[in-house]
């Protein structure tokens, strides 16, 4: 007991070892925080134009063209691993620019996460009935107009679940973070570590941190969900 | 009288078909404002498309229809001036689900016509009175009834004040005990002259409120006339037979 007393202190306490994993978690939040606006605002994006180029009788050029551009991007993004997306994000594409790592995550993250999300609230749209369209359009509003009062706030409903899941995985996926020397909780855990020569405490920390922010981050999407259900009651 | 007709759809061989299966097949017709026009017919005959066609929901294949003298098919129309004066009302209801009741009246007038929130809300409100629904305002779709539901689509149609209504089966999901309250809220719009255009298998209500009825049949109208003519003395050798069914 007195041992592990120590070990506690020489972890945490000692020459504020405790910053590593504040400042990491910081990063952390910072990173699945923006990365999941910026995932959602492209997963919507490319989620219209996709259900678009999917439902309409003969979709103009303007049309097949953007769905050509989302179908690329869906393969490619989905087709390799979040870190190789990270390591080109940092070295290729902004290997010569200075900027903040923290902004490189953000983007490849959020990029990442769009590809699914994109996926996921299509799958939504399509699960809403065409009936809910068709009356929008009817009462003479346009096809934005009836997408984004109608159509998508029914199918982002539909998949709160697997959005929820996705975030989770976002969430936990920015553990790579190291890669590029951002110091994000599993990056401070493990420098710890490096410090102390003991890797138990500093890594179930940071297992026990992650733990309690998905559950967190869990129960947002249930009580988001219960919300989102008033019109069933 | 009959000179003085306004023709509001001026329908000119509307054709459509869907891939090789041709729906409708050159139809001319003409809807004259104030009318009542019913249509029957039996499964598949396209009096559905029919329909569907007149607010564009289905796009022609040929032909060409006419609103008000200006032709809503021509492609560089804009087809949501030309909806927002045809409402329809649809066999499923189609109350939008993640809105109230007020607000699945006032999305349209605001969105489209941009009436001020409290200008909607109070017309809604009054339309509301006027089919006996007026504390549903604030319930969401789910927990109406399938005949509250479909008198709110009527009433939310109405809102956009539109030159015509177009019914499209609008009792064919009712129970039977819900379907007399839809029709009574149709009574009065046809009493008040609204000019409408019903799908409908309701033959009792065809003879009583349309001033017209509809045959169509293979995706063609096989016969047009009275009510007491359509009914008493049908001529077409397949409206004797499918009427010999359905009454």
């Amino acid at each position: 007991m007195e041992d592990l007393k120590i070990r506690f202190i020489t972890n945490f306490i000692k020459d504020d070892r405790w910053k590593y994993f504040t400042n990491g978690l910081e990063t952390t939040y910072i990173v699945s925080f923006f990365a999941i606006v910026l995932g959602v605002v492209i997963g919507v994006l490319i989620a219209v134009v996709r259900s678009t180029a999917d439902t309409i009788e003969r979709p103009n050029l303007v049309i097949r063209i953007l769905n050509w551009i989302c179908r690329i991007y869906l393969t490619v993004i989905r087709g390799t691993p979040a870190m190789i997306q990270l390591l080109i994000m940092y070295y290729i594409i902004f290997g010569s620019v200075d900027v903040s790592k923290r902004v490189v995550a953000i983007l490849t993250f959020g990029i990442n996460s769009g590809a699914y999300v994109a996926e996921i609230i299509r799958s939504g749209i399509m699960s809403v009935d065409r009936g809910q369209f068709e009356a929008g359009r009817s009462l003479g509003l346009n096809y934005v107009q009836t997408m984004w009062y109608i159509v998508i706030p029914q199918a982002f409903k539909n998949v709160l679940p697997a959005l929820g899941n996705e975030f989770i995985t976002l969430l936990k996926e920015t553990s790579i973070c190291g890669y590029i020397a951002l110091t994000d909780v599993t990056h401070g855990a493990n420098t710890v570590r490096s410090q102390t020569y003991d890797p138990y405490l500093p890594l179930f920390g940071a297992a026990l941190i992650y733990l309690i922010s998905v559950s967190f981050l869990s129960a947002l999407v249930t009580r988001m969900e219960r919300r989102l259900r008033v019109n069933e009651r | 009288m009959s000179a003085e007709k306004q023709v509001l759809f001026d329908i000119k061989g509307l054709c459509k078909s869907f891939g090789k299966v041709q729906v409708l097949d050159h139809i001319d017709a003409q809807i004259y404002k104030g009318e009542v026009v019913v249509i029957i017919g039996p499964s598949g005959s396209g009096k559905s498309t029919f329909l569907r066609s007149l607010n564009l929901l289905e796009m022609p294949t040929g032909g060409r229809i006419l609103f008000e003298g200006k032709d809503m098919t021509d492609p560089r129309a804009n087809i949501n001036e030309y909806r927002q004066k045809i409402g329809m009302v649809f066999q499923h209801f189609n109350l939008f689900a993640n809105l109230t009741i007020l607000e699945n009246m006032t999305l349209a007038p605001m969105k489209v016509l941009k009436k001020s929130k409290e200008e909607a809300e109070a017309e809604a409100m009054q339309l509301l009175k006027r089919v006996g629904l007026e504390e549903k305002a604030n319930a969401y779709p789910a927990q109406l009834s399938g005949g509250q539901k479909q008198r709110i689509a009527i009433v939310r149609s109405l809102c956009m004040h539109p030159d015509v209504m177009l019914f499209d089966e609008p009792t064919s999901a009712l129970d039977p005990e819900m379907v007399g309250e839809v029709l009574a809220v149709m009574r009065d719009l046809a009493l008040e002259g609204m000019t409408m255009v019903i799908v409908t298998h309701e033959m009792g209500f065809a003879r009583e409120v349309g001033s017209r009825v509809l045959f169509v049949d293979e995706g063609k109208i096989k016969e047009e006339n009275t009510p007491a003519e359509f009914f008493d003395h049908p001529r077409h050798p397949r409206l004797v037979e499918f009427l010999s069914k359905v009454i």
